[in-house]
């Protein structure tokens, strides 16, 4: 159930810049679509209603030589776009449509959301986390090699011990195929090549790795399992859900073979969760079927920004978590001081008993799906990083449910922020953007 | 890939106290799948022990094997491949290939595991394959004194299997392989 939030005076104080103030009727549009968007499917084929089919058409044909908009139609959600969204559709697809794209004002329009309906969400994501480049003519070319990059990859790193003792068999000039097909006799011993045999427990061993390996192997496959669970994309019986599982495991085991020192931590899934999701939706074939590929570079891309949040050495250092989660709690002191001394001081609610998961799953367990594939359009968007919007992001998640929040004491208060109620995310993004330091471009 | 651990004749405690400290400190639970055992353990602390290696232990009964209740043949499918075990007293002559090749038919499979020799052999015939693990701990056998302690870890992958073979000799842990494949797929049961 949508909470209509009213929007407090003192942010539509005229000392604030850009935008003008959310009117009340395209809150409550925007509260009814997220109601129904709020199935956990991608943007279902509906019925296009009679309002949204001209406007977005027009949308569509206007930029020469879009790269993807033409087969949305169906992508249509239930309620037209509103004037302001569908102006911001049109000024996306013009975006896109360059020879090269402006990654500055790209972001400068990503940033209040990406449409659902115009299905370039992939394409924009790919664009900010810097998979593609600006120039749209290198895109084939690029992909093409980081796919080929990506599926070997995988076939170097992981392969088991069986796999690469046959290859080494191969390549070194024992061939002993034609003597195997001796009818009878004694079968020749052969010496083991370089050492190796399962029972190693040499350090370079590649069984000895393989094991040693296997723990880890086993904490990736609990959490992809656990990894929504309601929905069908990731959980279930089907094949789909099977084929998507073993796509999220193999980018996890690449990523932690090939970053031994942070390896993988509990949560990762948890991120890697809505990128694979959104590239695996492309409404381009090609690109959905290549969603493996895509999403282990962007997941590093995205990681590498957050890796000191999942190093534990790190925890207590200046870059680590819990200097993240203090400088939340000076943010909120800075533009919130009652809700502040209330909830630090007074009621002794500790930032890191609700901001450790806030913060380095970015968010992803306090919203539903489709919320948090919003938020992380204006987390990936916004100029300043990621990490400075998501603490603007929870300041304002702080500041909009405050009346709830000085009205209660530290367990009240620890309930309501563990269990983030639902509400306006186009509300709580613009109350975010208020929260800037400096005014925005 | 799986991995089975072929052993057998430890004859523990009558002829050998336990197994070689260099075998034993390889041998660590965790890794290996299956554990199919020829016979002659002879007592539960060792049935026990490789229990603790391995929860899936398949054993045949051994002449000396205090534990009479186990079977004198079994089989048991992993992978594409049909194994069978026997200790191998029973056959005779001891050892003798063209006798162990008739029991390989009858049990119908790709892969006879027995033992009894304290020798380690590997056979090929139209049937199929022969695997003598030897013995784990180098006890004397009824024909010898002269035994190297052995044991062999199968590495099962699709049609081919690679046969470790561990051996003590002189005090040093080597290790030699054997592969084969299969050509024909088992039908599933």
């Amino acid at each position: 159930m949508m909470v209509k939030k009213r929007v407090p005076d003192w942010l539509n104080s005229s000392l604030w810049s850009s935008a003008p103030p959310p009117d009340d009727e395209r809150l409550l549009r925007y509260a009814s679509k997220y109601a129904d968007a709020d199935r956990d499917e991608p943007p279902a084929p509906v019925a296009p209603v009679a309002a949204a089919a001209p406007p977005p058409v027009v949308a569509r044909e206007e930029p020469a030589g879009a790269a993807r908009a033409g087969n949305d139609e169906e992508n249509g959600s239930a309620e037209g776009p509103s004037g302001e969204e569908f102006a911001r559709q049109v000024q996306l697809l013009a975006e896109l449509s360059k020879k090269v794209v402006n990654v500055r004002e790209l972001r400068r329009i990503a940033s209040p959301g990406i449409p659902d309906s115009t299905g370039v969400r992939p394409t924009v994501w790919k664009l900010l986390l810097g998979y593609l480049p600006p120039d749209r003519g290198l895109w084939p070319s690029e992909l093409v090699k980081k796919r080929s990059q990506y599926k070997n990859l995988k076939s170097e790193v992981l392969i088991h011990p069986s796999e690469i003792t046959r290859r080494l068999d191969k390549s070194t000039s024992c061939d002993n195929d034609e003597s195997k097909f001796q009818r009878r006799g004694i079968l020749k011993r052969s010496e083991i090549t370089h050492g190796e045999h399962p029972l190693s427990l040499g350090k370079s061993s590649i069984w000895n790795q393989f094991f040693q390996d296997a723990e880890i192997i086993e904490q990736i496959d609990r959490d992809v399992k656990r990894t929504h669970p309601d929905m069908d994309f990731f959980s279930g019986d089907s094949a789909y859900a099977k084929s998507n599982q073993d796509a999220l495991r193999n980018i996890l085991m690449l990523f932690a073979k090939l970053n031994p020192g942070i390896r993988y931590v509990q949560g990762m899934n948890e991120i890697l969760a809505p990128l694979f999701f959104v590239f695996r939706n492309d409404p381009d074939g090609e690109n959905a079927a290549a969603a493996e590929a895509d999403t282990f570079f962007c997941f590093v891309e995205l990681l590498s920004g957050l890796r000191d949040n999942f190093c534990q050495q790190l925890d207590n250092s200046v870059v680590g978590i819990r200097s993240t989660i203090a400088r939340l709690s000076q943010l909120l002191k800075e533009h919130d001081e009652e809700l502040w001394r209330h909830l630090e001081v007074t009621t002794k609610v500790n930032p890191q008993f609700y901001a450790f998961r806030w913060i380095t799953l970015l968010l992803t367990q306090e919203f539903s799906f489709t919320d948090i594939l919003r938020i992380w359009d204006t987390l990936l968007s916004d100029p300043e990083g990621p990490q400075e919007t998501l603490l603007r992001i929870c300041c304002a998640m702080l500041i909009l449910v405050r009346r709830r929040l000085l009205a209660g004491d530290f367990t009240a208060n620890l309930k309501l922020l563990q269990h983030y109620p639902s509400i306006n995310i186009s509300h709580l993004l613009y109350v975010a953007n208020k929260l800037r330091s400096k005014p925005s471009g | 890939m799986v991995l089975v651990l072929a052993l057998g004749d430890l004859h523990i405690p009558h002829r050998a106290p336990d197994l070689p400290a260099k075998f034993k400190s390889m041998l660590v639970p965790g890794k290996i799948q299956h554990i199919i055992c020829t016979g002659n353990l002879c007592i539960k602390e060792v049935h026990d022990y490789l229990k603790t290696l391995c929860p899936d232990l398949h054993i045949t009964r051994g002449e000396y094997d205090e534990e009479t209740r186990y079977p004198e043949t079994k089989t048991l499918t992993i992978g594409q491949f049909k194994l069978g075990l026997c200790h191998g007293h029973q056959v005779i002559p001891w050892g003798d290939l063209d006798s162990l090749a008739m029991l390989q038919r009858q049990l119908d499979v790709d892969i006879l595991v027995t033992g009894h020799t304290h020798q380690f052999t590997a056979y090929k015939h139209e049937g199929g394959v022969v695997i003598n693990p030897g013995s784990a701990t180098g006890a004397y056998s009824s024909i010898t004194y002269d035994v190297n302690p052995s044991f062999v870890l199968m590495d099962i992958d699709g049609l081919r299997v690679v046969v470790y073979v561990y051996e003590l000799i002189d005090g040093e842990v080597k290790v030699d392989k054997i592969d084969f494949k299969k050509t024909t797929t088992t039908t599933a049961h």
